[in-house]
């Protein structure tokens, strides 16, 4: 047996000496990534359209369906004077940020299948950097969803209280929310690296928590079982700090927290927990991700 | 081992141009958990412009040695060294100096060629100033630059194969790995990638490449490199793979396939007064013998082929070829290689038909 030798005849005179190309920031990194996957985005609009339309569709169906219903339900639960459209619209919000954060993880099967995860990690590009920009990406979609749903509800009549803050306040909760929600959508398409399992497995969990929590109708209106329930379901939260600040008023009644007053009774505890929830999905889908870029053999 | 280039134990970073050689391997190895080695105390040292070859069936070792090299794995063992750079310490500076392609093609389908190479140039940093020109330059090189706009999702797979190539070398890198660049493509768009890599090579850029063609390492290669089991087994350029073969390659074709061509064996090893070094093979219903003697043999053998039942239906001398030597190298792992569509190729592509 023989190994190359380094003397064989090489023509390393031939050389063309080139420079390293310069190597980017870490934001720029992030800007980079942050442009492929909104490009990507708007090269496959019919995603984005479909979407949109499964959280209109929502809130025209829930409003048509349970208006009249779900004002009665309003009117004995101490919401008296909140037209449906206005209570719901918090529920269609919230449905929005969790159905386009699905796509994180659907996004990240397509890279793990087409090769693209590999060729951006043997990039000089900051691991990190990829993953941030492609989540930088998904919550503006998460912005515009939110923006275009609140400009539906407006015109069908809902009212935010809270003015332009409070709108600002809503699209930040709505972020929260969708983090936790992209960081389970993460988990799921790195353990099964199938669309069709996480697909099915975001949406089993995303609209039995819809139901299970404040969204559709006040908690008192509910069975005991489900108000039992709701206290620990995510959806809760997120739906309940979005209404506190369209309705401009404390509306969380799965435990009492009178600390601050109005609005922040809601909105502190709520924040509290989608925070929580980030840090924690958020953590194991990063450490899922180290993990995959650590053992990428292909 | 003869290594001049052998890993600075000072640790200084030569930059990846100061440096002669384009990759220094002492001892890689790479094992699975489990204990499998893939790669298993793997020593070479590459020059750099040089176009080097590793061949080897499924399974030897080549992709995870590929992805050593290209920081993708960190070994378990041993040192690596790519354009001056330490594998481990200094991945970041490596992954600047290097372009990757892998087995499989890796482009983003919904995003239009245009944009994959784009994205390309903005990851490996090519300023902005250069970008469309570099862009441009490499859509006419891989011949797509009429569908520059498409998205590559509806491109063929040769298409994407080129547009994949285009984007390991956006950063026109120093050294560039290929992961069986042409595996699956038609021998057209094989041949025009071909094209592709020996352009580049001339121009200095070094080309490490792992194939199952051999056609491919003959055309393209300086010098090759059998992986087998994760070790190497042979190496040199192809010609002294050749050679040291030995002698002429005595093909015959005998009516029946495959198994009556096997039992041919039989009748060449036992009635031909054949060399200790001869090698008999059946491959696609031919016995071929390789044997210094090939021509003193050639009658003796349709003899005693004819005398044992046998149809002899053509028969020919030829020189090696790497196909003879690989089979004469890595005759435990044949069965792993996809002989039929290989050696098809091989003998097209070379125009050495038996």
């Amino acid at each position: 047996m023989s190994t190359p030798s380094s003397d064989v005849d090489g023509n390393a005179d031939a050389v063309v000496d080139r420079p390293t190309p310069a190597s980017n920031s870490f934001v720029g990194d992030v800007w980079v990534n942050f442009e492929r996957w909104s490009c990507k985005a708007i090269q496959t609009p019919a995603t984005l359209v479909l979407e949109v339309a499964l959280a209109v569709f929502s809130l025209l169906m829930f409003t048509a369906v349970f208006g009249d219903l779900g004002e009665l339900a309003l009117e004995r639960s101490g919401f008296a004077g909140v037209g449906y459209v206005t209570f719901i619209l918090p529920a269609a919000l919230v449905q929005v940020a969790g159905s386009a954060a699905i796509g994180s993880g659907i996004g990240l099967i397509g890279d793990l299948q087409s090769g693209m995860f590999e060729k951006t990690l043997v990039s000089p590009m900051h691991p990190a950097a990829v993953f941030l920009g492609k989540a930088a990406s998904e919550l503006l979609r998460v912005v515009c969803y939110v923006g275009l749903l609140l400009g539906l509800g407006t015109l069908l009549g809902a009212t935010v209280e809270t003015g332009v803050a409070g709108v600002v306040g809503i699209v930040l909760v709505c972020l929260l929310f969708s983090l936790w929600y992209m960081s389970i959508s993460t988990i799921v398409a790195l353990a099964s690296r199938d669309e069709g399992t996480l697909d099915a497995a975001a949406n089993l969990l995303l609209f039995p928590l819809l139901f299970f929590s404040s969204a559709f109708l006040p908690l008192s209106a509910l069975p005991r079982t489900v108000q039992d329930f709701a206290t620990f379901n995510p959806v809760t939260y997120g739906a309940d700090g979005v209404r506190a600040l369209v309705l401009g008023r404390d509306v969380l009644t799965v435990f009492q927290f009178d600390q601050f007053g109005g609005v922040l009774d809601t909105l502190v505890p709520a924040v509290t927990v989608l925070v929580a929830l980030d840090l924690l999905f958020g953590g194991v889908a990063v450490w899922l991700l180290a993990h995959t870029s650590r053992s990428v053999v292909g | 081992m003869t290594d001049d280039t052998a890993p600075d134990p000072a640790g200084d970073e030569p930059a990846h141009t100061d440096t002669p050689s384009a990759v220094v391997a002492q001892d890689l190895t790479f094992a699975y958990p489990d204990g499998t080695r893939a790669v298993d105390g793997l020593s070479l040292s590459i020059p750099r412009g040089e176009c080097f070859g590793f061949l080897g069936p499924n399974g030897a070792g080549k992709t995870t040695t590929i992805k050593l090299l290209a920081t993708l794995l960190s070994p378990t063992d041993g040192t690596v060294r790519v354009n001056g750079y330490d594998a481990t310490s200094r991945r970041d500076a490596i992954r600047g100096t290097i372009g990757y392609m892998a087995q499989s093609v890796s482009v983003d389908r919904d995003l239009t060629a245009r944009d994959n190479l784009a994205f390309a140039c903005k990851a490996y940093g090519v300023p902005r100033d250069r970008r469309r020109e570099r862009i441009d330059e490499l859509l006419d090189l891989v011949d797509l630059a009429d569908v520059a706009d498409t998205p590559a999702g509806q491109f063929s797979g040769g298409m994407q194969k080129r547009l994949d190539a285009a984007t390991a070398l956006v950063h026109d890198p120093p050294l560039v790995f290929l992961d069986e660049p042409t595996t699956g493509l038609d021998p057209k768009a094989r041949s025009r990638l071909w094209e592709y890599f020996e352009r580049i090579n001339e121009r200095g850029t070094t080309v490490f490449l792992t194939t199952q063609y051999l056609a491919e390492a003959d055309a393209l290669c300086d010098r090759l490199a059998l992986l087998r089991d994760g070790s190497l087994v042979e190496s040199g350029t192809p010609e002294s793979l050749k050679r040291r073969v030995g002698g002429a390659v005595l093909a015959v074709e005998i009516d029946g396939g495959t198994d009556t061509a096997s039992a041919a064996t039989t009748v060449a090893r036992e009635r031909v007064l054949l060399d200790p070094e001869a090698t008999v093979e059946t491959d696609e219903g031919m016995l071929r013998v390789t044997t210094e003697r090939a021509r003193q043999l050639g009658p003796d053998l349709l003899v005693a082929l004819r005398d044992a039942g046998f149809d002899v239906t053509g028969f020919d001398i030829a020189e090696p070829t790497l196909d003879d030597v690989f089979f004469a190298l890595a005759d435990e792992s044949t069965d792993d290689l996809d002989a039929t569509g290989d050696h098809a190729d091989a003998a097209q592509s070379t125009g050495e038909g038996r």
